[in-house]
Parts: structure tokens; sequence; C-alpha cells
């Protein structure tokens, strides 16, 4: 590019740099190294030879000439696209404080979740609005996704310690919300989030094929800004106990304070 | 008058050779709203195109009305999709091999299920997955990009982290000195399982086989007519220029930056490893792409349906570029059970332009090109290319002699310019730094053109091969009976084995 940056530098920049400076020019081109964090190194280009750097450097100067380094232009072009305004909405991408299998999903305009598709389990839930991707997509996946809004709660392990190993066997589409599909120890367990009315939180169905033999505590962390009711069980502080039979199916809404 | 359109036909006949002469390109609108960046290609058996995009969405494009309609969206950066039999879509994400399944059919999918994601996953932007590739008996290869050390890896990352080589886990992590620290991680490295590997997968995906290793930045997988699983990668540390590998079990292809996930390994960080001792281990390229001439980041192989392109190149592979405005056919030859190949550049000088990052060929023999940038030079959105369906002067066939090539071509040549043909050969230097240039290289006479009866064939006598070399034809001189030029007028033959 004349004007604007793309691998390496533009030609209008390398002019600034390297105007009437040859052996500089040469000595950069084989070894460029990285000058800026979050910009794709330029490879060395010593396969040219030092005759062919030349020609280019004497060349670059020509075309570069009068021409001004153009401002980069901020924001996502693509902000609007149909699937990106959607709602709900699954996003796999690069999330902070996940693994990198994430799901992104916006469950309505205002309570999103990030979900890890490597430990199989919820990581964090927010409020505000879904992800910004641009500073994923604009590049080559060097920079993760960035959360729209606050996050209201966080998981560090699974509520429901079935042992491992887990394995994640993706979702089915249901009115545009995803019902989780892993196996978790000897259990196939699918989880489906659901928006609460009026933003008041997100309920989360589980399913456990087989039901557990025995009665098992659920516990949620209790230091978080939510109040937990279910449709089984019942509840200690913030851990759910329930029968054997309950754990074929149970729900759990997550009310935020 | 008569005269007049005589010598125009003449004049024009001895005018460059022009693809558009021949070929139409034709840009077909971008779905709206959508970035416009392909990351994968496939054609459906009704002839509708199905197209997966940079952002996650996977498209379907309808010829017959110039629509697009929505299949699925929100995966993970898809660089590759197989359309199956019966219609459902496997597709190739960062995180995952996913198969889309439309079960209440209503044009789009509702099942995403994993098919397989047993290998790890450093959070490094250029950890890319590619495939699936399918064989005869329905077995799936994908593979594996290494991590760049452009950047670190994350905190968290999927799979086993191998402490091996001159950097722990916690200097390989963001918020380390990796401005000092990435130079002794490697150019490119694979600390999380199978970077830089193809695996096997049983068709359903629930059984794994670590089938080939020492690979780099692989993006180009598919089997050829004849059963080769082709591979192309890039130029980089171990690849002198973008190599075109015909992967076989158990195969080591160079880059050394794969090597500790080897079952059995010694522990030994690859780094550390001679260049005698890889190359000696290491399994030849059956074709080179010379860089800045060729390809420099040369992408998907597409076998050429019957009907598409000229008969002569039914059945043959044709190859994608990012770098270089044109895509390349496969000439393919095998000495002593060696595959090797001719590779010849396709529709260079015409409107293609670059980025040319996947293929499909529609039922009415229309090529579809999808482009992308991914932030490296490229383009985006589909070129459509079509055929006129008269046939033109190009190089259909070359087969390695013992002294020499046979060049076999798609009209009579005209016997006046064969010794216009021109001969250069080189090899290159295998070494851990960026690329290599271009050792020994040299003009190789040619002691005699022969052309055989029916004008077609044309045999050089060279004295020898040499092993270990790319052999460069300069095609540009010669023409047909008819007054015209070499479509595609030069191919480098990278000589693995020559005949005995």
């Amino acid at each position: 590019m004349l004007d604007q940056m793309l691998v390496g530098p533009s030609l209008a920049e390398i002019r600034t740099l390297y105007d009437g400076k040859p052996d500089e020019f040469v000595k950069w081109s084989v070894a460029p190294r990285r000058k800026r964090p979050n910009v794709i190194e330029m490879p060395s280009m010593v396969h040219v030879g030092e005759e062919g750097l030349r020609a280019i450097h004497e060349h670059v100067m020509k075309v570069s000439k009068g021409v001004k380094v153009r401002e980069q232009k901020e924001g996502d072009p693509f902000a609007g696209s149909p699937p990106h305004v959607a709602r709900p909405q699954v996003q796999r991408i690069f999330m902070p404080d996940a693994g990198p299998a994430a799901i992104a999903i916006a469950l309505d305009g205002n309570v999103s979740l990030c979900w890890d598709a490597g430990e199989c389990r919820l990581r964090y839930v927010w409020t505000g609005g879904f992800i910004d991707g641009h500073p994923y997509w604009k590049g080559n996946g060097s920079s993760q996704a960035k959360i729209i809004g606050k996050v209201r709660y966080k998981e560090s392990s699974a509520p429901i310690p079935l042992g491992e190993p887990s394995k994640f066997l993706g979702y089915r589409m249901e009115k545009g919300l995803p019902v989780l599909r892993y196996r978790m120890g000897p259990q196939y367990v699918t989880e489906t989030f659901s928006p609460l009315p009026d933003g008041a939180g997100f309920s989360r169905k589980f399913t456990l094929d087989p039901p557990l033999k025995d009665a098992q505590p659920v516990t949620f962390p209790s230091d978080q800004n939510i109040t937990y009711t279910s449709d089984k069980g019942k509840w200690s502080g913030s851990t759910l106990t329930l029968q054997a039979a309950d754990t074929a199916e149970f729900t759990v809404r997550f009310s935020l304070k | 008058m008569k005269a007049l359109i005589l010598l125009t036909a003449t004049c024009m006949n001895l005018t460059a050779a022009t693809w558009t002469d021949h070929f139409s390109f034709e840009k077909i609108p971008n779905p709206p709203g959508i970035d416009p960046q392909v990351g994968a290609m496939g054609s459906l058996k009704d002839g509708r195109i199905a197209v997966a995009f940079h952002r996650g969405e996977v498209m379907i494009y309808d010829p017959s009305s110039s629509s697009w309609s929505l299949f699925a969206t929100g995966l993970h950066e898809p660089l590759g999709l197989l359309v199956e039999d019966d219609g459902s879509i496997l597709v190739m994400q960062r995180p995952e091999l996913t198969r889309l399944k439309d079960t209440d059919g209503d044009g789009a999918a509702d099942e995403y299920q994993t098919v397989f994601d047993d290998f790890g996953m450093s959070g490094n932007y250029h950890e890319f997955a590619y495939g699936p590739a399918k064989d005869k008996d329905g077995y799936l290869y994908i593979v594996l990009g290494v991590a760049s050390n452009g950047a670190p890896i994350r905190k968290e990352v999927r799979g086993n982290f191998l402490e091996i080589g001159q950097v722990d886990r916690a200097g390989m992590t963001e918020g380390s000195d990796w401005g000092k620290n990435s130079k002794l991680a490697g150019r490119m490295y694979s600390r999380v399982p199978y970077r830089g590997w193809v695996l096997k997968l049983s068709p359903d995906g629930s059984k794994m086989e670590p089938y080939a290793s020492g690979f780099r930045s692989p993006n180009g997988i598919g089997f050829d007519a004849s059963g080769h699983l082709l591979i192309t990668d890039n130029q980089g540390d171990w690849r002198p220029t973008s190599p075109l590998y015909d992967v076989k079990k158990d195969g080591f292809y160079g880059h050394a930056a794969s090597l500790p996930w080897t079952k059995g390994w010694d522990g030994r960080d690859p780094l550390k490893i001679g260049v005698t001792e890889l190359d000696a281990l290491q399994q030849p390229a059956a074709g080179y792409f010379p860089q800045g001439e060729l390809a420099n980041s040369p992408t998907m192989p597409q076998i050429i349906p019957a009907g598409a392109f000229p008969d002569e190149m039914a059945g043959k592979t044709l190859i994608g570029e990012m770098n270089q405005p044109n895509l390349i056919r496969v000439l393919d030859d095998e000495v002593d059970g060696t595959f090797q190949t001719g590779l010849v550049p396709m529709f260079d000088k015409s409107p293609l332009g670059i980025g040319n990052n996947r293929m499909a060929f529609g039922k009415d023999g229309s090529l579809y090109v999808g482009k992308t940038a991914l932030s490296w030079p490229g383009s985006n959105g589909i070129t459509r290319i079509k055929w006129d369906g008269k046939p033109f002067l190009s190089l259909d066939r070359i087969k390695a002699l013992k002294t020499g090539f046979a060049l076999r071509f798609t009209e009579p040549l005209d016997a006046s310019t064969i010794a216009k043909l021109s001969v250069k050969r080189h090899t290159y230097d295998y070494h851990q730094a960026y690329g290599s240039e271009k050792k020994d290289e040299n003009n190789v006479k040619v002691n005699s053109a022969n052309l055989s009866s029916d004008g077609k064939t044309l045999t050089l006598d060279l004295g020898e091969l040499k092993e270990g070399y790319l052999h460069k034809l300069d095609m540009s001189g010669l023409r047909s009976k008819s007054g015209g030029e070499v479509f595609g007028d030069k191919a480098w033959y990278q000589v693995v084995k020559a005949p005995k």
C-alpha cells in the first residue's frame, strides 16, 4: 500500500524513514524485526538480494514522493451486519478470562455469557450488551473480543462435580438459543440458558443422562450478587441439593440483585 | 476487405496471450453487510455454493437467482468445509471440526455437532486449523498450523502444555517479557498437542491417528484425482520457499517445531537438532513455488472437473495463491514411484488479482474463487471465472526423462519457435532461517529440442536432470502453428528423482 500500513509500514512511511538512506533500508529489509506491537512482523526480504533491495529502495522513494500517510479509520465497518445484530446470538471467538475454545452467547439485548467449550462450563455472565469482536476480526485473531457491559456473575468450576473427562459435543439451536451438549464423567449433560423477563437475569436448565443414582449437592458461588431459585431440590445458602430423580432435568434461576 | 479481416485476425494472434480471450472474470455480489473475507468454500450437489466467511457465517449462494441465504453463524475462523452426501456441511473452525446439519428442513443448520476437538490450542493467533479432506474410505484429514512468535500464548490453553525448549510456560505466556523470550521460542512453535501435524480421523471423528508431522502454515489440504494427499505450506523457517507435499503416513515434512509430538520422542528441543539430521529425516517436497515468481502463500488444491476447462485439464489439480495474482496448475509426474510435479501459473496477467484462498466449481463449470486477507496482503469477495469452451495453447503434461523432459502441449507447436525455449535450474538451502535465496542457479543448455510428428510433444535433451533442483522452463517464446502464445508460459519442475 502506498499510504496505509498493512504488513510493515506504508511506502509513504518508508520514505520518511529511509529517504536518502539506501544502506539502512537494505539492512532493515534483511532483518525487519518487530517494530510495533499488535502488528504483523514483515518477513525478511533477504531472498531479494542487495541489488534488488537497492532497486526497490529507489522505486519506493520515487512512487511515494509527495504521498501522505493515510489515517486508519476507527470502528468496525461490519458492526451492523445482520448476524451480528441478531439476538439471541452465538459467536465463537477468543474471549477474555476463558480458554481458547470459548463461546459467547447473547441471550437477549442485555444478558450475555461466556461458555468454555474446552472445560465444558460457564465462565461468566455480563449485562449491558454483547461483544465487540472487531479487535479480533480486523486482523488475524491476535486480539481477543471485548465484552460490552459489566460482568455480573462468575464461576470458577462446574457446579455439578461429575468427574473427568469432560468432552464437548456441540449444540442444537432451539428458538435461536443453543442447547449445549457435553459429556462429563459418565453423564451426558445438556445445559440451556434463557433470559429471565425484564432483564432480571437468566435461567439455566440442566439435563443429565442417565440421572444420578444418589442425591447430589450442586454448588454455586456464594459471593455473587445473585438470588438463586430452582424448580427442584432444596437450597442451603448457594448449594442446591437434588434428589437422585431430580437430576434428570432441573432448572436454576439466577436473579441479578 | 477480406484481406483486412485476415490481417486483423493474424495481428490478434500475434498479440500477447490474454486469459480474457477465453475466460470471463466476474465479481459476484457479496452478501449484504457481511465481512466478505472467504475462509472456506464447497459445492452443493444442486449447483449452489457454500461459503464460510471470516466472522463465522456459512452462507449459500444460488447462482440461478444470484442470491444468498444464511446457513449457519458464529463459527470461529472457519478455514475449510466439506459438503457431505446428505447435505450436511463439515466445517473446520479454529477449535474443532463441526458438522452443521439442517434437521428441520428450513434451510439453516440447527445442529452444530462437534466431530473432533481433541487437539491443543494455546490461544496464539497463528494456530489456524485446516481441512477436512476425505479419502475414498471416508476417513477425514485435518492439518494444524503452528503458533508464531509474533505473539505469546494465552494464560489458559487447551491440551497439555509441553515443557521443552528454552522458555517455560510462564515465559511463553502473555504478560512475560515477550520481547526477549520470543527470540528463544523459535520463529514458529508447537507447545500444545499436534500443532504442525496432519491428523487422520475415523469418519465419525471418534478415533484419531497422528498421521504426519512437520507442517508450518499449511493453508491447503486436499486429495488429487489419483488419491495423493496434497498439502501446501508457506515460505518461512524451515521452508526455503512455499512447498507442495504428497503426504504419506508417518512422514516428517520439514518444519521442526512439531517433532516433539512424535510417539516416543526423546525429549530434545527441536531447535537444537542439527540441519543434517533433520534433512535426513524429512520427506522431500513434490513441488516448489518460487517465492515472488509463482506463489508466496499457496492455498487449497482443487480438482478440475470434466467440462469446466479444456479436456486436457480435467482431473488435474488447481492450487490457489494469496500473494501473486494467479492460480497454479499442478502437472503431476512419477519417477520410480516418486510423485513429483511441474507447477504452471494460470490466470496470471488476468483480472483475477490476489488473495485467492479457496475455490469451488459450480455445476455449469464456473470456477468460484473466494478471497481473503486476514490483515496480510490479499483481497475479499468472490470472483467467478467461466471458460468460453474454445481451445488455446498450454502445457498439458511434463514428463521427466533420463536426459531431460518431454513436454506435451494442447496444440501443435510452430517448429520454428522451439529453439526459443530456455531452461534454468536452482536449489535452496534447508535451514531454520526464514526462507532461502536461490542457490546454485544456472542456465541449462538445451542440447536438442525435438518435436513429435503431431507437433504436440517436445522432447528436450538437457544432458541430465539434477535431483533436488527446481527446473524452470521458460516457454514464452513458443508459438502454436496458428501463432498462439502459451497460456501459462512458465513451468517449475522439482526433480526429486531423475529417471535412471
